[in-house]
């Protein structure tokens, strides 16, 4: 008996395989004949490889032009972080910095923002995780549960997400001194900033996750529905794992806004202590008023964590994107 | 263990503009404890919307569903121990086939991990996929993946069990392997079972009970064979078989049949079964019970063209056409060796026996073709 069954799955397994192999060649010459239209221009031109177009040429021009257009002022940023004042004034901002070359507008900027740097990360970690999973969890609410008024609360999410910061300035300063929390301790602005941008934040990571959860297959959702699987178990166990790439994203693009984000900070925050690396930067250049070196020094420390998280979410991020 | 009834089950629809659409219409349906029921029927026909009413995904508008004497209308999905394989299969894509399938256990019994391990395993084994349990679903073939819906089906021993098209993604090859496949599962579990399906193959070869559905409603519920030889309307003789039954518009004239281009004689016998069917008839005849000679030779017998011959090996579909403007096209069915070519003159004999006549206007049957009573086995009631 079992020999039989297992020679019959033997010959199932075969079949299955021969079924795969059949899609996939059929994918494959699929994608060959695409691929073939592509870059059949490409080859007769190769062909031609000897006598590049004046086109093409101009062309790879216009793109050398832009890359060095774009790369320039960074290029010049970071040279000048590393020259002395003298080395400043008496070079252009081209120039590699070979004599007078110093680490000092580091160690000075670093120095000054420390506090804002690790300020930063307390408000920004928190509220970037924070609105990214209220957001789905409201994506969740919205797409793959049914009950009234759903259409009226998306109208309100999408209102939100247009709403421009300068609007809200006067009301929030307004909201934070009745609700007091910076009153209670003296990180309490901190607190107040956190919440602030977890509000603002909700909305664009609510569209985010619904348009990707939209896609998501009904009928899994009906067969956890009919595994016994209730809502609150249907999202953490089927949603919320299936839900990584777009994660990568909301978390990636909050992270940057909340990073980046002065206006709110200045509003909000009036203890230096409490100061994030934006105001810090700001204040920076105000006493620094001539020493680029430090400024430019200051710019990358306070921009290089976003870009850390490009790195690290990177992947995930290009996933989600494409989903 | 139990018996699943529909009582008077129906489902309306509210637009968003107001507008009500009855989906699936006043359907009863008595699905006994093994018993395998194919529902079929072309696509929009409410066929699907029936299981999912029964599953508990879709409420429902009016009657009741009864699982033993519970009614369970109102029961959530989760209460009714029915297990439901869908057509996408709806694997978790983010778990192994091990945890796709103990993730009911989990969800919803109190089953202890070993036990839960044990029944994973066993049913595993029962379908023959102890190999892919570490695996993921992306890994796996469409058969497999099918397989694996069986399996997390299965673990929860349901008292139903329900089936969205599960077959319609897999090639044809693998198709019919599977159809045989999952009739001889069902006859080992034993449970009620519900199949969805748009296919009249599906339905004629596994089923205990056919219903088909059209436009929500009911046209019939009886073996494969009583559909195939006593439909109950036009609708039935025309889904049921592959090539559909021909159709004849024709009048009554006393003990004739006039069509356009023939005259088909009833005899005494029929004439008297037909007594009151006057007016505008339909005449309807298999394709396999079209004899076709060369020479005129009897009664019921009408020159005729041949247009296309499409030879499947064993038989030949043979379609012909009669009268001189070749309006009137209609198919037979011959024996493979039985040589034929397009633009011949050929004779079809249409049996008394195998005629079947329709109420042109409602449609209604109003006689089947006669069948010696050992063709068809007792229906199931």
């Amino acid at each position: 008996m079992t020999d039989d069954t297992d020679a019959h799955t033997d010959r199932d397994r075969d079949r299955d395989a021969d079924a795969d192999t059949d899609t996939d060649a059929d994918r494959d010459t699929q994608t060959d004949t695409e691929t073939e239209t592509k870059t059949k221009p490409a080859t007769d031109d190769s062909s031609r490889l000897p006598a590049i177009g004046p086109g093409r040429l101009a062309l790879y021009g216009a793109l050398l032009a832009l890359v060095i257009g774009y790369l320039s002022p960074l290029y010049g940023g970071l040279t000048t972080a590393f020259k002395t004042q003298e080395a400043y004034r008496e070079t252009s901002p081209l120039q590699p910095p070979i004599e007078g070359i110093t680490v000092d507008p580091w160690v000075t900027a670093g120095g000054e923002l420390a506090m804002g740097m690790i300020n930063s990360f307390a408000l920004t970690i928190p509220a970037a995780v924070f609105s990214a999973l209220l957001g789905s969890l409201a994506a969740y609410g919205l797409t793959k549960v049914n009950w009234r008024g759903q259409a009226f609360l998306l109208a309100l999410f999408l209102a939100a997400v247009f709403i421009p910061y300068q609007a809200v300035l006067v009301p929030l300063r307004q909201f934070w001194s009745i609700v007091d929390i910076s009153g209670l301790h003296e990180r309490g602005e901190l607190v107040e900033l956190i919440i602030t941008h977890i509000a603002y934040g909700t909305p664009i990571c609510t569209v985010l996750f619904r348009s990707y959860y939209q896609t998501l297959d009904d009928e899994l959702i009906e067969a956890a529905r009919l595994d016994g699987a209730s809502l609150a178990r249907i999202y953490r166990k089927i949603v919320l794992p299936l839900s990584v790439p777009m994660f990568a994203v909301t978390l990636i693009y909050q992270f940057t806004q909340i990073w980046n984000d002065f206006l709110f900070a200045l509003v909000l925050l009036s203890d230096r202590a409490n100061y994030v690396v934006t105001l810090e930067l700001n204040a920076l250049q105000g006493a620094m008023a001539t020493d680029y070196g430090v400024q430019m020094a200051g710019a990358f420390i306070a921009a290089l964590p976003t870009i850390l998280v490009y790195i690290m979410f990177g992947e995930q991020f290009a996933k989600g994107q494409t989903m | 263990m139990a018996d699943l009834q529909l009582d008077a089950v129906t489902k309306v629809f509210t637009e968003r503009d107001g507008n009500q659409i009855t989906a699936v219409d006043d359907v009863s349906l008595t699905i006994e404890d093994g018993e395998f029921l194919v529902l079929v029927g072309p696509s929009g026909c409410g066929k699907s919307t029936t299981l999912r009413m029964v599953a508990g995904l879709e409420s429902i508008s009016a009657g009741q569903v009864r699982l033993g004497d519970t009614v369970v209308n109102d029961s959530k999905p989760k209460d009714r121990n029915i297990a439901m394989v869908f057509q996408s299969y709806a694997l978790y894509p983010h778990m192994t086939v091990r945890e796709n399938m103990a993730f009911g256990l989990q969800e919803s019994t109190t089953m202890p991990d070993d036990e839960i391990e044990r029944t994973v395993e066993s049913a595993a084994d029962m379908l023959g996929i102890e190999e892919l349990l570490e695996r993921k679903p992306d890994d796996l073939s469409g058969g497999q993946q099918q397989r694996v819906a069986l399996g997390r089906a299965i673990v929860r021993d349901p008292e139903v069990f329900l089936l969205d098209e599960p077959l319609s993604n897999l090639d044809a090859k693998l198709r019919a392997q599977m159809r045989t496949e999952l009739k001889r599962l069902q006859n080992d579990l034993d449970v009620a079972t519900i199949y969805v399906t748009h296919d009249q193959t599906e339905a004629m070869t596994m089923a205990d009970k056919i219903a088909i559905l059209n436009d929500g409603e009911l046209q019939q519920v009886g073996t494969p064979l009583e559909c195939y030889h006593e439909p109950a309307n036009l609708f039935v003789a025309s889904f049921i078989g592959e090539p559909s039954m021909n159709f004849f518009d024709v009048t009554r004239d006393d003990s004739r049949l006039v069509h356009d281009h023939f005259r088909y004689d009833l005899s005494n016998e029929t004439g008297d079964e037909l007594a009151s069917a006057q007016g505008e008839l339909v005449l309807g005849v298999r394709p396999e019970d079209i004899d076709l000679q060369s020479t005129p030779d009897g009664a019921h017998t009408y020159a005729t063209v041949v247009d296309v011959v499409e030879p499947m090996g064993n038989e030949n579909n043979v379609y012909l056409t009669i009268g001189d403007e070749q309006t009137q096209t209609f198919v037979a069915t011959v024996d493979g060796m039985h040589h034929v070519e397009a633009g011949e003159t050929v004779y079809a004999h249409i049996p008394e026996s195998a005629v079947h006549i329709f109420d042109r206007q409602s449609g209604h049957a109003l006689r089947n073709r006669t069948v010696e009573s050992t063709t068809i086995p007792e229906t199931k009631l």
